[in-house]
């Protein structure tokens, strides 16, 4: 008996024997995660971050720190520029998604009320996917060009008499396809928020005497911003790391950062291309975290 | 001219090939609580909806206060909906859920303030949610919500209210106090309850009158003594829940219910179904030789089963063509009685308690 120590005892109290070994398995359930977490995203993230500052000559790279990269896409206005229009490209967007996307969810998810009907159409919805992203976005060419369809009709029904250049490769067009590609991401989130609304909430709201713009703005769309910043965020994070849609409908006019990227990645230059990737980064998460502000998810959804 | 706050004539509701209200006619005066009771099926929740203006009738009229009511939106009808679920707004506080009707409403919104703040408290203290004003309205009992539901229908004034199974989300022992909390709310404002319930003791215990609810049919429309001691009809006594029914046929003078024989009493009550009634709690179990006296009627049956629920006891028998009787015993009357299970016995009744449609 002399060899059990007080604590030993203790630790005989059932609670106390089982609590380590829970917690030990918890820790092995968020291992893969965490192993996971660590290799793809801390790792190559802190990697950027380092490469952004080591020294780049013409055809080597060298781990010599510098900040001449950092000063160099500073004092450039094509760089700066693009930053620029990154951010102009993302507001639009942003705001058109959500023109296009907010009515299209309150029908689908407020106005249908036969549940099967309303997600047959957010199928609907998802089928452009089924089609390659270059196809989706070249598509866009036949549409809005000098011969396209749109002038073809514009001039048919003598609306226009000279077809309009503007349309394709231009910053427009570079919208157009992104509102286009894009608007299903704000759809859903919205949609499906506003598909858990209690009906009977909104003929609460009538039977004490509210009319529909009212009810709208006081009961529906609060109700359904936790979708919209979901949506925000998800049309957020493609449009600022998008490159691909900007260089197929502006016919390389149009450059966002992620356009730049590719281009010094293409040359070699990699440390200029991993100052731009920071800049991007920091620029993402500023949003989201701002985006986050808006709405306390945790207690919405 | 009728004298009541909501007249309904011929109203109809179809769904498909179903009818969900039948050519419903009500009066309800005002200054009353109406109690609606009816199974689940009957058309009742409909019926509210259709009042309320959240679903339009096929056929019929509905006139509240000296208005006709058909093509009015919900929101311009002034008739206050409670919901079983309460419906309340999830991202607005206690104080904003109720102060909502009258800061929205299309017509005569409050602008003012202090009046809106004024009114607002008034009922907040009146239904007992002082000092919950600023909670959210998951943050408060099921109790506290049902307050909730009801005050803020009650600020905007309605002259009616619509009650759907209000008490029906709350546990036991709460739906007994606001049974009572409910009528002291109403007696207090004046405004005429119709209160919609599946429960026939809810009904008769709330009630000023009793509407009785049957395949989408007003079966009775009467003061709950009434309506519980002369049901109008053979449906009527079934959702009531407390008669022992027989189908069967009068012929000279004596109701003929398969192989039984009843004495006919009182007069009958005019039925298109022809149906023999006696209450659970007027049967008396004796052994099944006992002696039947001249204003007696008798049954043999089986002992089945019973269920003890405090301060009465169940019996269940089978009669020999094996039709369920139910026979409530209560204990401060008769000493509890230990049954046989499956030996016969004789139920024997007063004559003069049963009841005949036909």
């Amino acid at each position: 008996m002399s060899v059990l120590s007080s604590e030993a005892i203790d630790s005989m109290d059932a609670p106390v024997v089982v609590k380590p070994s829970r917690n030990l398995s918890a820790y092995w359930l968020i291992a893969p995660g965490v192993l996971w977490m660590a290799l793809f995203l801390v790792v190559p993230i802190v990697m950027i971050v380092y490469v952004s500052f080591w020294t780049q000559t013409t055809f080597k790279i060298e781990p010599i720190l510098t900040t001449h990269s950092w000063e160099a896409f500073f004092a450039s206005d094509t760089y700066v520029g693009a930053l620029w229009t990154t951010i102009r490209i993302w507001l639009i967007v942003l705001f058109m998604t959500l023109l296009v996307g907010y009515p299209t969810a309150l029908f689908v998810g407020l106005f249908i009320k036969n549940k099967t009907l309303s997600t047959a159409l957010l199928v609907l919805c998802v089928i452009p996917f089924w089609t390659s992203f270059l196809i989706r976005v070249l598509a866009w060419r036949p549409m809005l060009g000098k011969e396209g369809a749109i002038n073809i009709i514009l001039q048919a029904l003598h609306i226009t008499s000279a077809p309009i250049d503007a349309l394709l490769f231009t910053e427009l067009s570079v919208i157009i396809g992104m509102t286009q590609i894009y608007c299903v991401f704000m759809v859903g989130p919205i949609a499906f928020m506003l598909g858990r609304i209690d009906p009977n909430v909104i003929e609460a709201a009538r039977d004490l005497g509210a009319g529909f713009g009212r009810i709208f703005r006081t009961i529906i769309l609060p109700l359904s911003m936790p979708g919209v910043v979901v949506g925000s965020i998800f049309v957020s994070v493609m449009v600022l790391g998008e490159f691909a849609t900007a260089s197929a409908l502006s016919g390389r006019k149009v450059n966002m950062l992620g356009n730049i990227i590719v281009t010094q990645v293409g040359s070699l230059k990699w440390a200029f291309a991993s100052v731009i990737g920071v800049i991007l980064t920091i620029l993402i998460g500023i949003v989201v975290a701002s985006l986050l502000r808006v709405v306390d998810l945790k207690r919405e959804l | 001219m009728a004298s009541g706050v909501l007249q309904i004539t011929g109203l109809t509701k179809r769904y498909g090939a179903t009818a969900a209200l039948d050519n419903v006619n009500l009066d309800i005066p005002s200054d009353c609580y109406v109690s609606l009771l009816g199974a689940s099926g009957s058309g009742k929740t409909v019926l509210l909806r259709v009042i309320a203006g959240f679903e339009e009738a096929d056929a019929g009229a509905i006139v509240f206060a000296g208005r006709q009511m058909v093509g009015v939106p919900a929101f311009g009808r002034e008739i206050g909906f409670v919901f079983q679920n309460f419906a309340l707004f999830p991202h607005l506080s206690v104080y904003s859920n109720i102060a909502f009707g009258l800061e929205n409403r299309a017509v005569g919104a409050l602008r003012d303030r202090s009046e809106l703040r004024d009114r607002v408290h008034a009922m907040i203290a009146l239904v007992g949610l002082t000092g919950l004003e600023s909670r959210g309205v998951h943050q408060i009992s099921g109790g506290q919500r049902q307050r909730v539901a009801l005050a803020r229908t009650l600020v905007t004034e309605p002259r009616l209210i619509l009650l759907d199974e209000p008490l029906g989300a709350l546990d036991a022992n709460l739906r007994l106090r606001m049974r009572g909390e409910l009528r002291r709310i109403r007696d207090r404002l004046g405004v005429t309850f119709l209160h919609v319930t599946g429960s026939e003791a809810e009904a008769l215990a709330m009630g000023d009158r009793v509407v009785v609810l049957d395949r989408g049919r007003v079966g009775q429309f009467d003061t709950p003594d009434v309506v519980f001691s002369q049901p109008a009809s053979p449906a009527v006594a079934k959702s009531l829940n407390c008669y022992n029914l027989f189908g069967g046929k009068i012929d000279a003078g004596l109701f003929i219910a398969e192989d039984q024989r009843f004495k006919i009493a009182a007069p009958k009550a005019k039925s298109a179904d022809i149906s023999y009634a006696i209450r659970q709690d007027a049967i008396i179990i004796k052994d099944s030789d006992a002696e039947i006296e001249p204003d007696e009627d008798s049954i043999n049956a089986r002992y089945v089963a019973s269920e003890y629920t405090g301060a009465a006891f169940m019996y269940f028998f089978r009669s020999e063509s094996g039709a369920i009787i139910e026979v409530e015993n209560h204990l401060s009357h008769r000493a509890m009685q230990n049954l046989d299970v499956g030996a016969q016995y004789t139920l024997v009744w007063k004559t003069e308690h049963a009841l005949v449609f036909g």
